[in-house]
């Protein structure tokens, strides 16, 4: 991200001067993958999960966007557990306020998104929360925890939500793009569990109170050219 | 300037992400609320010196004269017998109910509910009569146990 950053702005100091020369621009379907769900889910057991980006130039500084991603996670809380299963799609444009240099094909970009996931939630075990008794000074529970191995799946839960996106991308070789960006989400309705909430989606991430989520990805893209305008 | 603006904006909206909802502020799991009332004149809390616990577990109150106690109901079991001592005269009490496990929150968790309270058995060497107030225990607003003495 800081290497992002630094090529990105040390470009930007040079521009004026050659702004006015027109060079050409690639046009073409852009795909990718998020590096950053893959290390993820090689480090860490209790995800996995993979997100395919891509874009469509229609415009010199526009693009459509989307990412599409499939993600188990088990999330560990502590007085429950459960298991998120699911696949997501997220759809909208991208606005790029970088001014390049000569023909260079850098972003710096927000955005915005439709998001959709299909999931469900496996509530794995809990522990009934009971305050502790004061005994004697000494706050504690006056019984043994009540912990039930519930293994309860809500199938066929969907949410839909907006994002708004803020992102960079790179050229580091030619049609070769190294890209980095965040989600600001907010869930705009979602099918919930009965007795229990969900408080991860997939594509969505965690949800917190507010019904808002942030995630990130690092991403390595190519440009298949089609054509330059 | 305005390169700074994105950077500026990034900041701010993460610091907005990482709200705190880590603690557990919402009610839980509700302890028996019993009351404790004058026999001859019924509408009157009465206060009662009283040493209350469970067989082989410590007292949950040592001999502080107070109007109404809060007790906790064992959601792992459908009864409990509570002990009250009385200037040294001991009577039991033996509850019988259902509980039921509800979703709270993220942080707190599940919580129990306990319905169709019930006595099963009691003894009466200073308590004189007990009533059933409320047999749904949601919450600890109110008294759901009336016991006369």
């Amino acid at each position: 991200m800081a290497f992002f950053s630094i090529t990105a702005f040390a470009q930007e100091e040079a521009i004026s001067q050659t702004d006015s020369i027109p060079y050409k621009k690639n046009y073409g379907l852009r795909i990718g993958v998020d590096m950053s769900k893959l290390l993820i889910g090689a480090t860490d057991e209790n995800f996995s999960g993979y997100e395919l980006v891509a874009d469509y130039r229609i415009q010199k500084d526009l693009y459509i966007a989307g990412e599409i991603g499939f993600i188990e996670k088990n999330s560990e809380e502590d007085n429950y557990n459960f298991t998120t299963k699911g696949s997501y799609i997220a759809v909208g444009f991208n606005k790029n306020t970088f001014k390049n240099w000569l023909e260079m094909d850098n972003e710096i970009y927000y955005g915005v998104r439709c998001g959709f996931s299909s999931f469900s939630q496996k509530l794995d075990t809990y522990t009934v929360f009971q305050e502790g008794t004061a005994v004697e000074g000494v706050s504690s529970s006056y019984f043994e925890p009540k912990t039930v191995n519930l293994n309860r799946t809500y199938a066929d839960l969907s949410a839909h939500w907006i994002s708004f996106v803020l992102g960079l991308k790179v050229e580091t070789f030619k049609n070769l793009f190294l890209g980095a960006s965040v989600n600001f989400s907010k869930l705009i309705g979602a099918t919930e569990p009965n007795n229990f909430k969900n408080l991860y989606i997939p594509g969505f991430n965690k949800v917190y109170v507010t019904n808002s989520g942030v995630s990130f990805n690092y991403t390595v893209s190519y440009r298949i050219p089609l054509f330059k305008k | 300037m305005k390169k700074y603006r994105f950077v500026f904006l990034l900041l701010l909206s993460l610091i907005g992400a990482c709200e705190n909802d880590d603690f557990c502020t919402e009610e839980t799991t509700p302890r028996l609320i019993i009351g404790f009332y004058d026999l001859e004149n019924p509408e009157e809390f009465k206060k009662a010196p009283l040493i209350v616990w469970v067989e082989k577990k410590d007292s949950i109150y040592q001999g502080v004269s107070l109007d109404s106690i809060a007790l906790p109901l064992n959601p792992d079991s459908q009864n409990i017998t509570y002990k009250f001592s009385h200037t040294k005269e001991v009577d039991q009490i033996n509850f019988t109910y259902e509980s039921e496990d509800i979703f709270v929150s993220e942080s707190c968790g599940f919580k129990a509910i306990f319905k169709n309270l019930g006595i099963e058995s009691s003894t009466s060497t200073w308590i004189e009569s007990i009533d059933i107030n409320n047999s749904i225990i949601q919450n600890e607003n109110q008294v759901h146990v009336k016991i006369f003495h």
